[in-house]
């Protein structure tokens, strides 16, 4: 190894963990004990980064948690899945699995599922604004997504903007659920079966005669007409022949 | 290219967008705009309209010694395609360590291997861009034994070696001079006038154990003292306020920018 790769090593252990941090005083010119202070303070800005990006990404699981239970969690959650990429927006994709083994959210049981719907419309909100290819497409920015848990009506009750009554019936029974980005806002909206099949199919890249297909096995008196009215006027499907 | 400009962050789209402000340029993070779209790549392709617009890299740890993908550099690649900037730049720094990146400018060793080692990173990131970047001295809160070489001098090596500009964080220099002792004007007077095309501007605090460089309050005096110096040996180069955490109304920036603004027409004057 270079000695530049060793040093590399030696520090960023010592900043990944305070355990390494004692045993790389002597790459320093301050003297230990100030090191071991200096060395803190890029751990403080390593995790700091890291839990503001996350709360940025997931500011329904950090209101649903508590703004100081979720430093904690994202401190654990950097632990177990350090960033990988030098653009912030890609750290905690996996958030949703580290909350389902999650010893202290585990009476949360809906979380994981709020983790995962935060994430797609994070990757929502940077999708391309729009589709490839030609003919009925998906448009970039919607994601589709199923739950045991009334995901829409959380994210709804959870919005800035939101002034009606803070309630949630988490007996209301599974959902499907639509997100997606009319402009720039991305939203998320309850889907009936037919349509989740429908949607899903066409951003497989199924010809619309199959994904409806698939949609009427899945819900027999699945509305075609009405769906793509709406999903047309909402940007969630954009057809690419008529464009040319 | 105007004297003197400001980064553009989120909390100040609006007010950009509202109408022209009396700003010379925009800066941003290039990482905040690599999505494939959304609101804020629809915001800088307005703006640059308006604005010339440089990206500053925070992400590509060219300083890593472990390999990386070249993803990152190729996403770097696509936004300068897209937005046509009028400088491109990144840091002094590492950050990547396999397969973990820390997210932060991590100081280097200033060694020969070190020199070596980041020269080579910096041509390769020229040559793939098919432009010249400028690399920003960064500010630390920790030392190596191992270096050997002074940082002015090695930034000014770096420089004459790959061919990069020099930008010239006078605040983080400050920085270095509190934590380290070594004196802010000796790196200065290490860099050759020509190298330095932009400046950066910037808030520290003071913190119990160093001076930590948080772009979250306004430039310091000594700093700004500092800048007079820069202005002298480097003559008006474009000039940047920076303000990351607590950021205040877009106004306080604009009195930021306006000082140094003043600052450069009575340094032109003399």
């Amino acid at each position: 190894m270079s000695e530049l790769a060793a040093l590399q090593q030696t520090f960023g252990a010592a900043i990944a963990s305070v355990d390494e941090a004692a045993g790389s005083t002597p790459l320093f010119r301050s003297p230990p004990e100030a090191a071991l202070a200096r060395l803190a303070v890029y751990r403080g800005n390593v995790v700091g980064a890291c839990t503001k990006a996350l709360a940025g990404t997931y500011p329904i699981v950090a209101k649903i948690v508590g703004e100081s239970f979720f430093e904690g969690l994202a401190r654990e959650y950097l632990r177990r899945f350090p960033s990988a990429s030098g653009d912030l927006n890609e750290f905690g994709a996996s958030l949703a699995q580290f909350v389902s083994n999650f010893p202290h959210t585990q009476d949360l049981p809906y979380l994981p599922d709020v983790a995962r719907m935060e994430w797609l419309v994070h990757r929502a909100y940077y999708a391309a604004d729009t589709a490839e290819g030609s003919g009925l497409r998906l448009a970039p920015a919607c994601a589709l997504l199923a739950s045991s848990w009334p995901l829409a009506r959380i994210w709804e009750v959870h919005q800035d903007d939101y002034e009606g009554e803070f309630s949630v019936d988490l007996e209301a029974g599974p959902e499907r659920i639509l997100i997606y980005r009319p402009r720039f806002r991305v939203l998320v909206g309850a889907i009936s079966e037919g349509g989740y099949r429908f949607l899903e199919r066409l951003g497989a890249g199924a010809a619309p005669e199959d994904a409806l297909e698939a949609a009427l096995v899945a819900e027999p008196g699945f509305d075609l007409g009405a769906g793509l009215a709406a999903w047309a006027k909402a940007g969630v499907i954009v057809d690419t022949t008529e464009a040319v | 290219m105007e004297p003197v400009g400001v980064g553009l962050r989120a909390q100040h789209y609006e007010d950009f967008l509202a109408r022209r402000r009396d700003v010379g340029w925009l800066e941003v993070h290039s990482e905040n705009y690599f999505g494939a779209g959304g609101y804020d790549l629809h915001v800088l392709r307005r703006l640059r309209a308006d604005y010339p617009v440089s990206v500053h890299g925070v992400g590509l740890a060219l300083g890593s010694a472990t390999p990386e993908t070249g993803r990152h550099a190729a996403r770097l690649k696509q936004l300068v395609e897209r937005i046509d900037p009028v400088l491109v730049s990144e840091h002094l720094c590492w950050g990547r360590l396999h397969g973990r990146h820390f997210n932060d400018l991590l100081p280097l060793p200033y060694t020969e291997e070190a020199l070596e080692w980041v020269t080579a990173r910096v041509s390769q990131l020229q040559e793939l861009l098919g432009r010249q970047v400028l690399i920003e001295n960064v500010s630390s809160y920790l030392e190596f034994r191992a270096s050997a070489i002074p940082e002015g001098e090695f930034i000014a090596e770096l420089a004459r070696r790959s061919g990069c500009g020099v930008l010239l964080d006078v605040n983080n220099l400050y920085v270095n001079q509190l934590n380290h002792g070594a004196s802010a004007v000796a790196a200065m007077d290490a860099i050759a006038p020509g190298s330095v095309a932009e400046i950066h501007l910037a808030g520290h605090l003071l913190a119990p154990h160093c001076a930590v460089d948080t772009h979250g309050d306004r430039v310091a005096e000594p700093v700004w003292a500092l800048y007079r110096a820069a202005l002298e040996r480097f003559g008006t180069v474009p000039t940047l306020i920076e303000w990351d955490t607590d950021i205040p109304p877009l106004e306080v920036l604009l009195e930021e920018a306006h000082r140094a603004r003043a600052m450069q027409e009575e340094a032109c004057s003399v």
